[in-house]
């Protein structure tokens, strides 16, 4: 390091801060209070050590919610991966109309989610919403959207794949535009059909922008919190009740600030871990595919 | 330690605050008295009379769903900030804010204007009501209660009188319910509108919530059978009843789209609506059959932390809950003054007031313990579970008591 470069640190130094205060603060206050036994209605904070987190780990209800996290999350980045590819394939093919279609297509994305699940819920409504009174019409008896424990998993999946399919379609489709149109020529002149080219030329040449849409993807929806609280607030019963909402249940309702604060703690290592084994996993697929 | 202490508080107030500005829908002034209330025609007449008690623009007033209302009340008041000067209480979250001493002791201006606003006009059982710990904490606004509707011109047609029992309710339910029509409603939203339909089953048909020494005892025989008779009558609710709090259940009544169920004396005036009721005059009440069903005083309190003028907020609650505006408001809620109560034209005017009085006298209050509405939590979470088919009753009660006596024992109930 040559001598003017020792002082270059010091401009670090403003967005670290800035870091510090509004995410290492708040972590670290989170990782202290998970500590205690502090119920905000007394106002009284006992030191447990580890005793929230024995708590939560031997609870079946955090291991419910848990699973119903791991539900929601792949089943809507499934949707998501695999409408989003194929309308952004769709797009690549289209000359023209694209543009409008995309503007057309990214619409429900830019609605806040929070509206959209109101939206949604009114269009879901029972015998009145948009959605039952149609098929009533035609004397079709529709599902209990939200009332019943696996249908309401189905509509926040698709409440969230509703939202965010258009984020995905974008991704790929401007993966898709630095896409080497000679490879695609060699494959058609080598007589490759419409799989094989998609599976062996287009699908290698995007890996890095499929494992970034659907790791962004997946630490989002593990942080799924609007859509469920507005569509089913966690119910019936605990069908969609997902890791965050039982943080929110017992940081807010329960006023159980200690054990939230743990729960917490758990989420964050537990997507973290999550997020590197599917990254790992999907690098290894990528390059033992290509070898 | 102190200034540390002090400094998180500021953190959490701020917080708070920011939380409620987020959803105030218009500007409001600095120094405007805030009330926040649920959202049920009773309260925005009351809410409206206090509004009006003072000069323009003094108060400022947010009404939403009760859930929503509890939940933003628990985080200001927490985080002991001032952004809430006035709440709207019901009888089991006024003892929990109350026991957690967020709520201001109004007994000196209770005695200094008993004769302005003639407060010897609430019976005892009300002020009792209203109090903890010996102390009065809340302005009483309306006695609740919960009615049984149904359409009059059905059961005629069928030629049945209304259910006496809850055995006749679920005859009457399977008989009257139908592909157009549910045979009745059911709220089962968690957590206040779940809670309250568990409240009359285990009532009705259970030994009730708890023994003398804070035991739960909803998951014995008694219990079981009242939460697999609630699940049985599910099958005659309306679709969604799941996410069906009042509003839903008060409008599938007005639509025509079910035939009867438990609903709020405060709902009663909107069936009789021409503007939104189908059914104007088809709905008539009866007490609740089995009895048990809900009781509830409500009333407004000022939060312990506010800032502005205890005593002006004193005055316009007091101007709210006066004879003029009860008798006014007679007409959405029952109202907890003798005088008004023992008006003979009410029952004249209203019909339902004498179903609300017999309702009165076989109902019952939530379990008088300052911890019920986080017990309801738990209890909701899991009688839904054993309603959606997640778990069957006796597994899904047994793991409800066993969390509801971990929650007691860690709130020292049992010490």
């Amino acid at each position: 390091m040559v001598r003017w470069q020792r002082g270059l640190w010091l401009f670090f130094l403003p967005s670290f801060g800035l870091l510090a205060l509004v995410l290492l603060w708040p972590l670290s206050y989170a990782v202290y209070l998970s500590f205690f036994d502090y119920y905000l209605g007394s106002g009284e904070r006992t030191f447990i050590g580890l005793g929230n987190y024995v708590d939560l780990l031997t609870e079946a209800r955090l291991w419910n919610s848990m699973r119903t996290t791991i539900i929601i999350a792949f089943g809507s980045v499934a949707v998501e991966f695999l409408v989003g590819f194929a309308l952004a394939l769709a797009l690549y093919r289209l000359h023209g109309s694209a543009k409008v279609f995309s503007v057309l297509l990214f619409l429900p994305h830019i609605v806040t989610p929070v509206v959209a699940a109101l939206f949604l819920k009114w269009m879901l409504a029972s015998n009145w919403g948009f959605v039952d009174a149609t098929l009533l019409t035609f004397n079709i008896e529709p599902p209990d959207w939200l009332g019943d424990p696996v249908w309401a998993k189905v509509s926040v999946i698709l409440a969230d794949a509703w939202v965010f399919t258009p984020l995905v379609m974008m991704v790929l489709y401007a993966a898709l535009q630095g896409l080497d149109t000679s490879l695609l020529e060699a494959a058609q002149i080598d007589g490759a059909s419409s799989w094989n080219t998609l599976r062996h030329v287009i699908v290698p040449a995007l890996i890095p922008a499929i494992i970034f849409v659907i790791s962004i993807r997946l630490m989002d929806v593990f942080r799924f919190f609007d859509l469920i609280y507005v569509l089913t607030g966690g119910g019936p019963g605990t069908a969609t009740e997902t890791i965050t909402i039982y943080t929110y249940q017992l940081g807010f309702r329960m006023l159980e600030v200690g054990k939230a604060s743990a729960l917490g703690v758990i989420t964050l290592i537990v997507v973290a871990m999550l997020l590197l084994t599917i990254n790992r996993g999907l690098n290894k697929a990528y390059r033992g595919g290509d070898r | 330690m102190t200034n540390r202490l002090s400094v998180t508080r500021k953190v959490k107030g701020a917080t708070a605050a920011l939380l409620l500005s987020s959803i105030a829908s218009s500007a409001v002034a600095q120094d405007a008295i805030r009330v926040i209330s649920h959202r049920q025609p009773a309260l925005e007449y009351y809410t409206q009379q206090m509004i009006d008690a003072l000069p323009e623009g003094r108060v400022s007033v947010e009404l939403m769903p009760i859930d929503k209302q509890l939940e933003l009340a628990s985080i200001t008041m927490s985080a002991e900030s001032d952004a809430i000067d006035v709440l709207y209480l019901n009888d089991s979250s006024f003892r929990r804010f109350a026991s957690n001493g967020w709520l201001e002791p109004i007994d000196d201006l209770w005695e200094k204007y008993q004769d302005e606003y003639d407060l010897d006009d609430f019976p005892q059982s009300v002020i009792d009501a209203v109090s903890f710990d010996g102390k009065i904490y809340a302005m009483p606004i309306l006695t609740n209660t919960e009615l049984f509707f149904y359409r009059k011109d059905l059961l005629e047609d069928a030629g049945v009188a209304p259910p006496q029992t809850m055995e006749e309710y679920m005859a009457l339910a399977a008989q009257l319910d139908s592909a157009r029509m549910a045979g009745t409603i059911m709220s089962l939203k968690p957590v206040d509108a779940a809670l309250n339909e568990a409240h009359w089953y285990i009532n009705a048909i259970g030994d009730g919530w708890f023994d003398a020494n804070w035991k739960p005892i909803f998951n014995n025989a008694a219990g079981v059978e009242a939460i697999t008779k609630l699940k049985e009558m599910s099958e005659y609710a309306p679709r969604g009843f799941t996410a069906h709090a009042n509003d839903e259940s008060t409008i599938n009544l007005q639509q025509g789209l079910a035939a009867m169920g438990l609903q709020w004396f405060t709902r009663a005036a909107a069936m009789d609506n021409p503007e939104q009721s189908r059914v104007v005059g088809q709905i008539d009440w009866v007490a609740p059959p089995g009895g048990g069903a809900r009781v509830a005083n409500d009333g407004f309190a000022i939060s312990a932390f506010s800032s502005a003028d205890r005593e002006e907020m004193f005055k316009m609650m007091a101007e709210a809950a006066s004879k003029e505006s009860m008798q006014e408001g007679a007409k959405y809620a029952m109202p907890p003054r003798l005088s008004v109560l023992e008006n003979a034209d009410l029952a004249q005017q209203y019909r339902w007031y004498p179903a609300a009085r017999a309702a009165l006298e076989s109902g019952k209050a939530f379990p008088a313990m300052p911890d019920f509405n986080d017990v309801g939590e738990i209890v909701t979470r899991h009688i839904l579970r054993a309603v959606t088919g997640e778990a069957e009753v006796q597994e899904a009660l047994d793991q409800a008591a066993a969390e509801t006596e971990e929650l007691l024992a860690s709130r020292g109930y049992y010490n």
